[in-house]
């Protein structure tokens, strides 16, 4: 029984990562077409990539774009989970509901939403409502993880700050908030890959501004080339290697404040 | 924390954000659905129920959701039972590689599928070199059917999984003790507290199904587009806003009415884990 069940997991895993076992060979192909096994191996369609400015401008304003919600969403999304934790106040549950919102609801109907809006106040195809637009999109998942984090923080260590005399300021920035960096590191990751992998609020109101998902999109309706597959090799390199670092900071900066467990023991 | 300025402060700025830039923008929808340029209208409204196209698309995506839900959390199932037997560090790795996809763009992902799917695809030229005609399966339902399980299939394993986790596992063998044979045990005692949290990955995956957007786009004909889809080709095609809004307060409605019944269920669920019926 065990034995079947682990060859099925083994299917099911083979099957998830699909597209990554025939992705990285097309994309590697010396041919002008897809083709799948490649006859020659040639990086010719990386180069591709990085020989047409239309790929590098999108390239550019994904990165503007995403930097800038990842900056916009992360300060503010910290701010509001310090007060969602921290406080108790009327409306916390709905107002938790609301900002997590934007990850649940069909993106299409906030991408018709925020086109109205655009097209109202002259916004559209504008790089910084652009930007205000996906740090929405990225808020739930610093909301997240800032609040799942300082839940997990033991308050005891700031009140000691207290005690000794710090200002609760003073105490929140040098006792608590180191503990937080690793978590918004983490989340600042997934905010800059929401924002960066973000394609239909971006179709509806960027006007004709390309980012690099919208690059990809006008691409497929056009013809088949492997840059496509080559620039989502990159892509997946990008964010793989990226999640896997802030991973990687956030558990070992668990282990090191793992510090309830032992004081509740 | 009992300053209220203090919280008000630190609320201000996200609450001004997502304020102007999500709650008031889709309160906007909701209204431009019954409000026209000459004040109250059904107009929208009346147009979306006698709508053959827009009730044909509603029923397809709700029949897609459904299917792909189904396979899911079928699918799904199974793999998180297996990973809920292994050793805590080993499922750690599983589930970093059942997450691996996820961070794959979703446009890649669904980009692969041509490749893999088309006309001159690996499918095809590999049944062509045993003789056999090609199959059609791009640009039909079904392929955007594969497509969706295929993403959506890591968030149902995890929350089986988390469920399957939750349970008690004296009382397992409590079952196994009293003289049930493992398969007794697993029918009447596993299967039971485990299965609220299927339901819950299949609700969660239903609700993701409805927006989904790209994959029809790319892989489905003209015949298996998605609301979404539809609500797209309402505003850049046929510009007509009042049924585009009226469509997605359909899209919203039917998302909120799943949302509650998730609640519902996650709400039940806690008398079923351990911390309920363990003690």
């Amino acid at each position: 029984m065990r034995a079947v069940l682990a060859v099925y997991f083994t299917v099911l895993v083979l099957f998830l990562i699909l597209p990554l076992i025939f992705l990285v060979p097309i994309s590697l192909t010396e041919s002008q077409f897809l083709e799948f096994p490649p006859q020659t191996l040639s990086l010719r369609w990386y180069s591709a990539f990085f020989d047409d400015p239309t790929w590098i401008n999108a390239a550019l304003l994904s990165f503007r774009v995403g930097i800038g919600a990842t900056f916009i969403s992360l300060t503010v999304g910290t701010l509001a989970a310090i007060a969602l934790v921290r406080a108790e106040f009327f409306g916390k549950t709905a107002l938790t509901a609301i900002f997590i919102a934007p990850l649940i609801l069909p993106t299409v109907i906030l991408a018709l939403a925020l086109y109205i809006v655009f097209l109202r106040f002259r916004l559209v195809d504008n790089v910084l409502a652009l930007t205000a637009a996906h740090s929405v999109v990225a808020i739930p998942y610093v909301v997240m993880l800032v609040s799942g984090s300082l839940r997990r923080f033991d308050i005891t260590l700031e009140r000691a700050a207290r005690v000794l005399g710090a200002s609760p300021i003073k105490a929140f920035m040098l006792v608590t908030l180191p503990y937080l960096v690793p978590s918004m590191f983490a989340a600042s990751i997934l905010a800059f890959f929401a924002s960066f992998d973000e394609l239909i609020i971006t179709l509806f109101v960027s006007g004709g501004a390309q980012t690099l998902p919208v690059r990809i999109w006008n691409d497929l309706g056009l013809k088949i080339d492997p840059t496509v597959p080559a620039v989502a090799v990159m892509l997946t390199l990008l964010s793989v290697s990226g999640m896997g670092i802030g991973e990687l900071i956030r558990r070992r900066n668990e282990r090191r404040y793992n510090t309830i467990t032992s004081a509740e023991v | 924390m009992k300053n209220r300025p203090t919280t008000l402060l630190l609320l201000l700025p996200a609450a001004l954000l997502v304020g102007l830039l999500f709650v008031l923008p889709i309160l906007g929808v909701l209204s431009l659905s019954v409000y026209g340029d000459s004040g109250f209208t059904l107009g929208p409204i009346r147009e979306l129920v006698g709508s053959r196209v827009s009730l044909v698309v509603l029923e397809r995506t709700f029949w897609q959701a459904l299917t792909v839900s189904v396979i899911c959390v079928v699918l799904g199932y199974p793999a998180a039972f297996f990973m809920s037997g292994l050793s805590t560090k080993l499922r750690a790795y599983l589930v970093y590689l059942i997450l691996l996809p996820f961070w794959i763009s979703i446009l890649v992902r669904t980009y692969t599928w041509i490749i893999i799917l088309g006309r001159e695809g690996i499918i095809n030229r590999t049944l062509a070199a045993f003789g056999f005609s090609p199959v059609q399966i791009l640009y039909t339902d079904l392929a955007v059917r594969i497509a969706m399980v295929q993403i959506l299939l890591p968030i149902v394993v995890l929350t089986c999984l988390a469920s399957m986790l939750d349970i008690d596992k004296g009382l397992v063998k409590t079952a196994r003790s009293l003289g049930a044979t493992p398969t007794q045990a697993f029918v009447k005692v596993f299967l039971p507290l485990s299965l609220s949290g299927a339901a819950t990955g299949g609700i969660i995956c239903f609700i993701l199904c409805l927006g989904f957007y790209v994959t029809p786009a790319l892989l489905g004909g003209r015949r298996s587009i998605l609301i979404s889809n539809l609500i797209d080709i309402q505003v850049h095609q046929s510009l007509n806003w009042g049924f585009a809004a009226a469509l997605a307060t359909a899209l919203l409605i039917i998302t909120l009415a799943c949302l509650a019944l998730f609640r519902l269920l996650t709400r039940g669920r806690t008398e079923f884990s351990s911390l309920g019926v363990g003690r």
